[in-house]
Order: structure tokens, then sequence, then C-alpha cells
């Protein structure tokens, strides 16, 4: 499967946002845009916004709800003992044991919610767009297909904003 | 840009019509009861110190951090930190009222009992007013040295007064961070002088920082719907959202980390503190207490949009003025009135010391622009955005 993009590289990142403005009003959207550090403009900008908090969200909440379940089922209903004379829903010594286990979880589920969403895994060969883009250039990725026809008025614009290659 | 502040006749008419309630409050208090009404004094002494140790604490964290996106901001906890030599000078009139909310201050208590004796050298009267005198001038003095320099920059400029004002908030923040702790333990914690909690100095200073941080955003808030601030963004309210958040969190994590290890020690001089507060009323204030200061603030500030917007900032913050009162009654009644009784009396008296910090913090903002000329960050906290 070998699709084709167009490359837009830039050396900074007045020239990078001028480029992605004009685009945008254009409305020629780029697939991807690597930058050495985060870009405002283009953070807001971008159509996709990322939903990764919300789900982070959701699973503390459920690993929260489910651990203090499993340990009140686990102490209060299948076996209770006593400890230090302590009633069998020891609450308080419940909460340590489950703020930490749900930040496991979360750090977890979000790293396979991430992984899987942008399809990485363990061994996968890296696509690389261009050798500098994880470097000091900023690079913006176009799909060729998606703007077959004027391809060529967008290389213009990309020429024109102080494209460097 | 000279834009000073003008305070309105209606807001000082305010101010002294709530001053009035207080003195009203507190005469009628003592002439029917003047146990109840020491504790009352005791609570909203404490409550406003709190709120500008906290300024102070928050003023000085911006400086050391070299903060930007507060530079224009400064002047507020700057006037609510103005609020110190009051309290200095209503701490020291404690002295005709300690014997109504201090144990330890009765000669005849301490000699029958061993484990009060042996605290004596710490917790005696000329001492604890001693410690008293000694904490307040420490602030105060460093207070207003940050002050004049904060105000000598307005009108020089440079780098030179902010480096040093940085400095000057190095000391300070030790400072404050060593006399609040004994503070607190003095004023709230030696109120049941056999009790002892290590977390309870940090928990209280942490109390302060949180309601501090949101009486900043609240007064920075109203300023800004009168038209003062017009550079105030989404972005401002955030960064004040997550001192509020922040501070709501630290204080939560100290509280709970309070009780529970003292729950499950279960070491009967250690407990007794929590089983007072375990009857009735008190029972409803300990949860009331989790949820009012941490549980409520932590779900409603996490999203990013209520984070950064008034019509969710605003309610959060007015539960949580309420918040403090609720810990430090929580705290002082079972130990000094020993019934949960509350009235026009509190009411009253906490209005009237309302008043009297809101006359101050807005008399001192009259005192020099509100937003600060010269400031070596002042363009960044312009353009703050994120």
């Amino acid at each position: 499967m070998s699709k084709k993009y167009i490359l837009g590289v830039f050396d900074d990142e007045a020239t990078l946002v001028d480029a992605f403005e004009k685009l945008k009003d254009k409305g020629v959207m780029p697939v991807e845009v690597y930058t050495p550090y985060p870009v405002h403009e283009i953070l807001e900008g971008m159509p996709i916004k990322t939903r990764i908090t919300h789900a982070a969200f959701f699973y503390g909440l459920f690993a929260a709800l489910g651990i203090l379940g499993f340990l009140t089922y686990a102490a209060v209903i299948d076996w209770p003992l006593r400890y230090g004379g302590k009633p069998f829903n020891a609450f308080p010594s419940f909460i340590v044991v489950t703020i930490v286990a749900t930040i496991l979880s979360i750090t977890l589920l979000t790293l396979f919610t991430f992984s899987a969403r942008a399809k990485v895994f363990p061994g996968k060969k890296a696509e690389i767009f261009h050798e500098r883009a994880t470097d000091d250039k900023f690079v913006m990725v176009f799909d060729k297909d998606g703007i077959a026809n004027d391809s060529e008025s967008l290389k213009a614009i990309l020429t024109e904003h102080g494209k460097i290659e | 840009m000279e834009d000073r502040l003008i305070l309105s006749n209606k807001f000082k008419m305010l101010t002294y019509a709530l001053m009035g309630v207080g003195v009203v409050s507190f005469a009628l208090g003592f002439v029917f009861d003047a146990e109840r009404t020491w504790a009352n004094y005791l609570l909203n002494n404490y409550y406003f110190v709190s709120l500008a140790i906290g300024a102070a604490f928050f003023a000085a964290i911006q400086y050391i951090t070299q903060s930007g996106w507060s530079a224009m901001f400064k002047r507020v906890p700057e006037a609510m930190v103005a609020y110190l030599p009051f309290a200095a000078v209503f701490f020291l009139i404690l002295y005709f009222g300690m014997h109504s909310v201090f144990e330890w201050t009765h000669h005849e208590v301490v000699s029958h009992d061993h484990i009060l004796q042996h605290k004596s050298p710490y917790l005696n009267v000329p001492f604890f007013f001693a410690r008293v005198v000694v904490f307040f001038a420490a602030w105060i003095i460093l207070s207003k040295v940050l002050r004049k320099l904060s105000l000598k920059e307005d009108e020089v400029g440079g780098m030179y007064y902010f480096q040093k004002s940085e400095l000057y908030s190095k000391i300070f923040i030790f400072v404050l961070a060593f006399s609040f702790s004994l503070f607190s333990v003095d004023m709230l914690m030696s109120l049941e002088p056999h009790w002892f909690s290590t977390m309870f100095a940090g928990k209280s200073f942490m109390a302060g920082v949180l309601h501090a941080s949101s009486i900043i955003a609240l007064i920075v808030i109203i300023l800004s719907k009168q038209g003062k601030f017009p550079l105030l963004n989404h972005s401002h309210l955030h960064d004040f959202t997550r001192y509020i958040f922040m501070s709501s969190i630290v204080w939560g994590y100290f509280n709970f980390a309070e009780f529970m290890l003292i729950w499950y020690g279960n070491i009967p001089e250690e407990t007794s503190w929590f089983v007072h507060r375990w009857h009735g009323a008190y029972k409803i204030l300990f949860f009331a207490n989790i949820v009012i200061n941490w549980a409520i603030p932590f779900l409603v500030l996490m999203p990013r949009k209520s984070s950064r917007s008034k019509l969710f900032m605003i309610p959060v913050i007015l539960l949580l003025i309420i918040g403090q009162y609720t810990e430090l009654y929580y705290i002082i009644w079972p130990a000094t009135v020993h019934e949960a009784k509350f009235g026009l009396l509190e009411i009253g008296t906490f209005l009237g010391y309302a008043g009297l910090f809101s006359w101050v913090v807005g008399t001192t903002l009259t005192k020099a622009s509100l937003v600060p000329k010269n400031h070596p960050y002042m363009e960044e906290s312009i353009q703050h955005h994120f």
C-alpha cells in the first residue's frame, strides 16, 4: 500500500505558520505536521482534536470504582477478617490502594489506547517522511490523493512561504 | 498607563455597614455569651490571617518562579497582605480572652496535669505572645519591604528591583513556612493541648494557600466585571484555577493522610481529637469539609472548559469561602464551645471581618496603579496564551 504524499519542509516556525494559515484559508489541510516543539497555531488549527483526556478520565473513574468494589467484595463480603480491631469495611485503608492502582490503570490503559489509535506497536517499522523531521526541521505532510487536482497551486504556496526543499 | 481604582461610595458604605454589624455582634456577644464570642474572635482572626498569609505566599511564589502570567495582577495579593497589621493588633487583643479559649492558660489545670506541665516551657502565656509579636513583626516587615520594592519598580523600572524582590521573596517564603506552621500550631492545635499531629501545620498552611488563591481569583474577576483588567483572558483564568485546583488536591491529601494514619494507628491520645468530632453536627462537618474543600473543586474545575470560565469559577470560589469557615469551625468549636452552636453571632462577626478585610484590600488597591508599570514580565503577562 503505497500512498503518495507532498512534503513541505520549513526552516522556522514563522514561515510554517504563515503557510499553514494560507492553506487553511484555501481549505487544504495537511494530514500531519511534524515540529521540533509544540507550535500553538498548529495545535489549535489542526482539525483533529485529541479526546484522550476524556478517555483517561473515564478509565480513572471506572478503575477507581472497580478497585473499591473489588476490595469491598474481597474484604467485606467474601472473606471478612478482623485486622487490628478495624471494622470489616475498613474504608479509609482502601483509599490508598485505590489511588495507586487507579494511577497505574490510567497510565497503562491510556498508553494502550494511544498505541491502538496511532497504530504503533513494538517492532513496527517507522514511517519516516523526511529524515530530518525528528531533527530541527518543520515538516508538513499532505495526502496527494486528497488534493490531486490542485497540487500545483499547493506547491506554489509552499514555495512562496519559504519552503526550503 | 495610569489606571487607578476608585472606590465607589456604595462600596465604602457597604464595608462600613458590615464593620458596624461586626462591632454590634461582638458587643452583644460579649454581654450574653463571652466564651462563644471569643471562639468567634479567634476563628475570624485566623480565617483572615490565613488569607493574608496565603496571598503573601502566592506573591512570593510568583517572584521566585519568575512567573510572567501573573505580573498584571500582583497588586491584588499585595493588597490582601496589607491586612496583616490589623490582624497583629487583633491577635494581641486575644490576650484578654485567652482563658476562654486556651485550656493550657489555666494554672490550676496545668498544675494537675503532667503532660501540660511537660509542655509548659513552650505553651506558656509570655512565650506565646512573644511568638505572636515576633511572627507578625517578621511578616509585616518583609511584606512592607516587598511592597516598597514593587512600588519603586513602578517609578524607576529596570531589572534591579525585580531581582531584589526575588531575593526577599526567597527569604520570606522560608520565614513563612516556619513561622506560619508554628502559628497554626499555637492558635489551633493548642486548643486541645493533649493532642498533636505532625500533619496539622502543613494542612493549615495549604488551607491558607487554597483559600487565598481563590480569593485572589475572585477579586480579579470582580474587578474585571467593573471594567478593570481589560486584558484578562481565559489563559489567566486557567492559571488561577490551576492554583485553586492544585492546592485543593494537596489540602485533600494532607487532610486524608492525617486522618488515615491516626485512624489506622488507633492510639488513644491521637484518636481522641477525631472521636470528639464524630458526634452530631461535627460528623456532618467532617464530611462537608472534604466535599467542599476537595471533592467539588476537584471535579468541577477538572475539565479544560470549566477551568477557564468565570461561570464555573465563581460558584466554586464562593463555596470555598464557606469551606475555610467550615474547617475552622470544625477545629475550634468542639474544643472551646463544646456544642455546635451557629447563629446570628457567628454570621454577624464574620460579616464584620469580611467588611474590614474588603475595606483594607479596596483602599490598598487605590493607593497604587492597579496594573503595575515597568514590571519586566508585563509584556509576557499581556500576551499570555496557551
